[in-house]
């Protein structure tokens, strides 16, 4: 929109045409730069290293790739992970972030670009976000118009819902996947629009780079039978969405099944079955149409009502049949819990204590979206003033993402391209339909003339809702800088404070434990945590971890939680059964770091009892008699004697932390410990970080007879 | 095992030509009667990791002719820790050292020492010999708990080693410390400070051997660089590039049972024998220092900028106690006008083949890396010491066509004494220079004429009717 009233300032030597290209070209460039730029505070702030948990996995595996090939990657067995099970890696992980970055890389090597890999990984997501922005305007294009697209692209360049999983460093899925999904929906839109099948295998092509690469391409496959229902429904189904659909669905379902950890699931399981049945009614529905043509109306009705109660019946025998032999996988868990948000809390432990997996709050709505929010409900209004095929996919689109939102915080990153997109459309026309209010010279459209008579101040109004609009716009952008430098640019692996002078105090702990890890212990050590630091420890520290952040056995993990809830000499039966060398705590006491593993350990107890090996273990036995999780002298006796409390506090209890507080007192707890006096049997404590943030210690072997 | 007569040929022939080889470069000498070494004044400094020995020797000639080089001797249980040698006359001017054997003694390494001028019958002349040897101090116990000091054993011979007759020789053992559990006691001797004198002995013959043996307290830090690294990119627009791959153990007496960062923190003498810091001195002009490991930026690091040199103090992420080990790369650039010559097409690069890394080092193998500009010929390499050259490679970084020669060598047990320049000659056309830049405009020039010619024609098969 700016770009159209810039485009009347002159630039000398250039048609008006090629003004408005050099404009839009510009505006979109630099938007594509600022999503690149706006992502690196983290590089500078501190350096181009991988963040936080996941994303050391996929570094890992990405190395892997690079080093080894495609094949052996495909192949890999991981003996590093899970001990003593393993896990097949190539079997069990979206490859597409991977091969893209490895692809990116072995590029540049081939054009003599030494650039290292951890910085093709670190860059990758920032980069892809630059994509994203120029797909956003490519997608809100065909939706509106080239303004509309141009304002939606500026606003995903900087949209924190987006940029929380996409700063440099997030080497995630998500950071690729978005770009995915919105290419998928532009060359989807661009289909249905067309009706050819050109498009069409554009769109299946772009469908399976998104199902290569996240897990929530099942939202995709979902929302596009959705749209042909809906427009079904509508009775706007035509050939052009018939040819669409038909195209996507065969070629999308094929290619998806080459990627081995979706396999058979797009023809079996229940999440897929909306795009299969949405298949079967096209072509019935085309059927019939073609039936019609070429039928009296008596018999097609006749036709009509006995395919129908056949159809009816054999699809339902036949879905029963399959479901009861266990073809069909059932409903699974984590589709309940998108339907309904207390599901997993309820059942499954492990799935709860996901920080990521809770409810999103409405504060966060705001905080993510900030001016989105009310631009969103007012673009979603444009939208159905003039209903169009492709605008009904953005209407769908935008409310069943808001749904799925306020189920799960991460879906947050599904909502805000749509938001953008909408709210787009929305700055858009209002500011078009006002700054042609300022405009002066109004007396050329004739037609329109009869109207803007009858408003008083039409400028002045004008003026002061652009101004108004040009505010929140600005708060925008300043709002979404600042988010992203104080809430998304932490990397989380290296942490910092400020000390009473001012100065930045770096706490490198995480990475000096594992530095320690990875030089000091044997080469085929295993190493117990609790799973959150799992691929931290394969990647950093090259040990054989027992459990990581891929929970894919519960009762693995169970094992584990009942060692760290367990008593010393219970723990070390445990930790002999599972071969343990190291154990290794996170311990935040002494600096005052909130999450640290006495914060996580009711989900420990929680999963440790949830199976049944670790029955014996209740949560009630951890609280208090008044109901209260305590580490002081009032705390539960079982707590304070369990394995985790004695590796968390281990001659803690002689450090004086705060001024004019006991020794021992914890800071994140706010509370003076209350088992201080005691030693280790089974356990030698092997090295604890220089603030004592991560405790390793050595697991002894057996005593020797007669000793 | 069956040859085949061709290869039987060719096996014969190597074989044949491998033996004069062997012959022509192994100079055999012998050791003559007429020199005497009238008085010998040792040094042995093991307050170190390092056993440094320092050898004042006044040389007689009592034969009726001069002589030109005298022979220096190890004896056999030493000669595989020596790491360095060196000899130097009463001007402290170098003097020429040729490795040798003699026959009938094949068991000791020796040393043929060129004198600057030769040296007159009845005459005498002062020369200075230094020595170094790693790995020569035991651990003893082989480990200590967090609390303990470090005790180390020496094991040495109380004569100087030589081929000649030595009328008389003192040895002074230096070992800063007074707390000594053992020490050889062979009269005359004396213990002043951290200081054990032996001697004067008189009139010890040739190849005398008598264990001398010291059990003693040593903190001072044994760090073995395990291995190191050192690439050097040169590059013709002003800078070379410097990278160092620095693995480090400590090798002193192991860390028994636990590591308590309790103790560590409560009390400043906890760890006596582990290192917490070291200091590494980079050349005065060294910029953009980065010190990191695979994990990322080690972020415990100052860096002083002296007059003559850029201290770093270099703190790994975690202190090392004997058995522990550590990996880093260290990384700077110098301005190339420091170290390259050239005149026209000539080139000379005058570096050091390995830096300092921390006082007193050892390092077990050394690899020097040194690329070059892509289409530098006639390379020549030219070091004061024996290494074993690698062949030479290419390799490809930024604009590079054709890549770009890297010459490499490798050298094992290196101490401080082998911080020297190395010289490499080499002939780089200047025109070469614009490579670089050209390559750069012409694929730009190309990006923009493809995009023109893009832009200006029509390539569809079919005109669309919708634009009029």
């Amino acid at each position: 929109m700016t770009a159209e009233t810039q485009s009347k300032s002159r630039l000398p030597y250039l048609s008006s045409d090629k003004q408005l290209t050099f404009i839009k070209l510009s505006v979109l460039s630099m938007a594509a730069i600022l999503s690149f730029a706006t992502r690196l505070f983290s590089v500078l702030r501190f350096e181009s290293v991988i963040h936080e948990f996941d994303p050391y996995f996929n570094y890992r595996t990405t190395r892997y790739l690079t080093e080894e090939g495609f094949y052996n990657f495909h192949n890999w067995f991981d003996d590093r992970a899970w001990y003593p099970l393993g896990r097949i890696i190539g079997g069990t992980i979206y490859p597409g972030l991977m091969v893209t970055s490895a692809t990116l890389y072995n590029i540049m090597q081939y054009l003599n670009i030494t650039i290292d890999i951890r910085n093709v990984c670190v860059f990758l997501a920032p980069f892809f976000s630059s994509l994203t922005t120029i797909v956003t305007y490519l997608l809100t294009k065909e939706l509106k118009n080239e303004g509309a697209g141009l304002v939606a692209a500026a606003m995903i360049a900087i949209v924190p819902g987006y940029i929380s999983r996409s700063v440099a460093g997030s080497y995630d899925n998500e950071g690729i996947a978005i770009f995915c999904m919105l290419l998928t929906y532009y060359f989807w839109i661009k289909a249905v629009n067309t009706g050819t099948i050109m498009w069409a295998t554009m769109t299946a092509l772009a469908y399976f780079y998104m199902v290569s690469s996240w897990g929530g391409y099942v939202f995709l496959i979902n929302l596009i039978p959705l749209h042909v229902l809906a427009l079904i429904l509508l009775g706007r189904f035509s050939s052009r969405v018939y040819v669409a659909y038909s195209t996507l669905y065969c070629i999308g379902t094929i290619l998806s099944m080459q990627i081995s950890f979706v396999g058979f699931q797009p023809v079996q399981s229940s999440e897929h079955m909306l795009a299969l049945g949405t298949f079967g009614l096209c072509q019935l529905y085309a059927f019939t149409q073609y039936l019609r043509q070429h039928l009296s109306p008596a018999n097609f009705e006749l036709l009509f009502k006995a395919l129908v109660t056949t159809l009816l019946l054999t699809l339902g025998s036949a879905i029963i049949a399959l479901t009861l032999t266990g073809k069909i996988s059932p409903w699974t868990g984590r589709f309940y819990s998108l339907l309904d948000p207390s599901y997993a809390k309820n059942h499954i432990p492990i799935i709860a204590s996901v920080s990521e997996h809770q409810p999103t709050s409405w504060s966060s709505f705001y905080f993510d979206l900030q001016v989105l929010v009310f631009l969103f409900p007012a673009g979603l209004y444009f939208c159905f003033s003039k209903l169009t095929d492709a605008n009904i996919f953005i209407i769908l689109y935008g409310v069943l993402s808001i749904y799925f939102a306020g189920v799960m915080v991460r879906l947050m990153l599904v909502l805000a391209p749509v938001m953008c997109i909408v709210s787009g459309i929305a700055a858009s026309s209002l500011l078009s339909l006002h700054v042609k209010d300022i405009e002066p010279k109004v007396e050329k459209h004739d037609k329109k003339k009869k109207h803007e008579n009858n408003l008083v101040f039409r400028s002045e109004v004008g003026t002061l809702f652009v101004c108004v609009l040009g505010c929140l716009l600005v708060s925008y952008v300043v709002h979404c800088t600042w988010v992203t430098s104080e809430a998304y640019s932490s990397p989380s692996i290296v942490l910092s404070a400020r000390a009473h002078d001012g100065a930045r105090i770096i706490f490198d702990d995480f990475r000096e434990a594992y530095t320690w890890l990875k030089m000091n212990t044997p080469e085929d050590a295993k190493v117990m945590s609790w799973w959150d630091y799992g691929y931290q420890i394969t990647a950093m520290a090259n040990r054989t971890v027992i459990v990581d952040n891929n929970t894919w056995n519960n009762t693995h993990i169970s094992r584990v939680g009942q060692a760290m809830a367990s008593t010393e000499d219970k723990a070390y039966e445990i930790m002999r059964e599972l071969d343990v060398d190291y154990v290794l705590v996170i311990f935040g006491g002494l600096v005052g770091y909130s999450s640290d593993d006495i914060n996580k350990f009711l989900w420990m107890v929680r999963i440790g009892g949830s199976t049944e090996r670790g029955a014996h273990i209740r949560e009630a036995q951890y609280y208090t008699a008044a109901g209260e999780f305590r580490v002081d002298s009032a705390g539960a006796p079982a707590l304070l004697n369990c394995l985790m409390y004695k590796m968390s506090y281990y001659k803690f209890g002689l450090v004086y932390t705060e001024g004019g507080r006991p020794p021992g007192f914890d800071r994140v707890r706010g509370a003076e410990i209350g088992n201080k006096d005691f030693n280790l049997d089974v356990l030698e404590e092997a090295y604890t970080t220089e603030h004592w943030l991560v405790r390793i210690y050595k697991v002894k072997p057996l005593p020797n007879r007669g000793v | 095992m069956r040859l085949p007569a061709m290869a039987k040929l060719q096996f014969t022939l190597f074989f044949v030509l491998f033996l004069t080889i062997q012959t022509l470069s192994a100079s055999v000498d012998t050791i003559s009667s007429d020199i005497k070494l009238k008085n010998v004044d040792r040094t042995v400094d093991i307050s170190t990791q390092l056993v440094k020995v320092v050898s004042k020797i006044v040389l007689e000639n009592s034969g009726k002719s001069s002589v030109k080089h005298f022979l220096f001797a190890v004896e056999e249980a030493a000669k595989n820790n020596l790491a360095f040698i060196g000899a130097k006359d009463s001007n402290s001017k170098d003097l020429r050292l040729a490795e040798t054997t003699v026959k009938g003694y094949d068991y000791v390494k020796f040393w043929r020492v060129e004198l600057k001028e030769p040296l007159n019958a009845g005459a005498t002349v002062n020369v200075v010999v230094e020595t170094v040897f790693t790995k020569a101090l035991q651990p003893y116990p082989t480990a200590i708990t967090q609390q303990e000091d470090q005790f180390v054993k020496y094991v040495g011979n109380l004569y100087t080693y030589s081929p000649y007759y030595t009328s008389t020789q003192k040895t002074s053992v230096i070992l800063n410390t007074k707390t000594v559990e053992s020490f050889t006691k062979v009269k005359p001797f004396s213990q002043v400070d951290g200081t054990i004198i032996y001697g004067p002995y008189a009139n010890v013959g040739p190849f005398t051997e008598k264990e001398l043996s010291i059990h003693y307290k040593n903190n001072s830090p044994f760090l073995t660089v395990t291995r190191v690294e050192r690439l050097i990119e040169v590059s013709h627009w002003g800078n070379i590039a410097i990278e160092e791959v620095i693995e480090i153990e400590h090798t002193g007496a192991k860390l028994k049972g636990p590591f308590s960062r309790y103790d560590y923190q409560q009390d400043h003498h906890s760890g006596p024998a582990s290192v917490r810091a070291y200091k590494t001195l980079l050349p005065a002009s060294a910029s953009d220092v980065y010190y990191r490991d695979t994990n990322g930026n080690i972020s415990t690091s100052n860096m002083k900028v002296k007059k003559d040199s850029v201290e770093l103090d270099l703190r790994p992420r975690y202190p090392l106690f004997g058995g522990w080990r550590t990996h880093y790369t260290l990384g700077y650039n110098v301005p190339s006008y420091e170290y390259l010559y050239h005149s026209g097409n000539e080139y000379l690069l005058k570096m050091r083949s390995i830096d300092h890394i921390f006082d007193d080092m050892q390092v077990d193998e050394l690899v020097t890396k040194i690329i070059l500009p892509e289409g530098s010929t006639g390379i020549k390499l030219n070091i004061p010491y024996s290494v074993t050259r690698l062949p030479d490679s290419l390799h490809f970084t930024y604009l590079d066509t054709k890549g770009r020669p890297v010459i490499s060598f490798i050298k094992k047990n290196i101490v401080e004494n082998h911080i020297q320049d190395f010289q490499i000659r080499y002939t780089f056309p200047r025109l070469l220079m614009l490579q670089e830049p050209l390559l750069v405009v012409g694929f730009l020039y190309t990006l923009f004429l493809c995009v023109i010619i893009y832009v200006r024609l029509d390539f569809s098969i079919h005109k669309s009717e919708h634009k009029d």
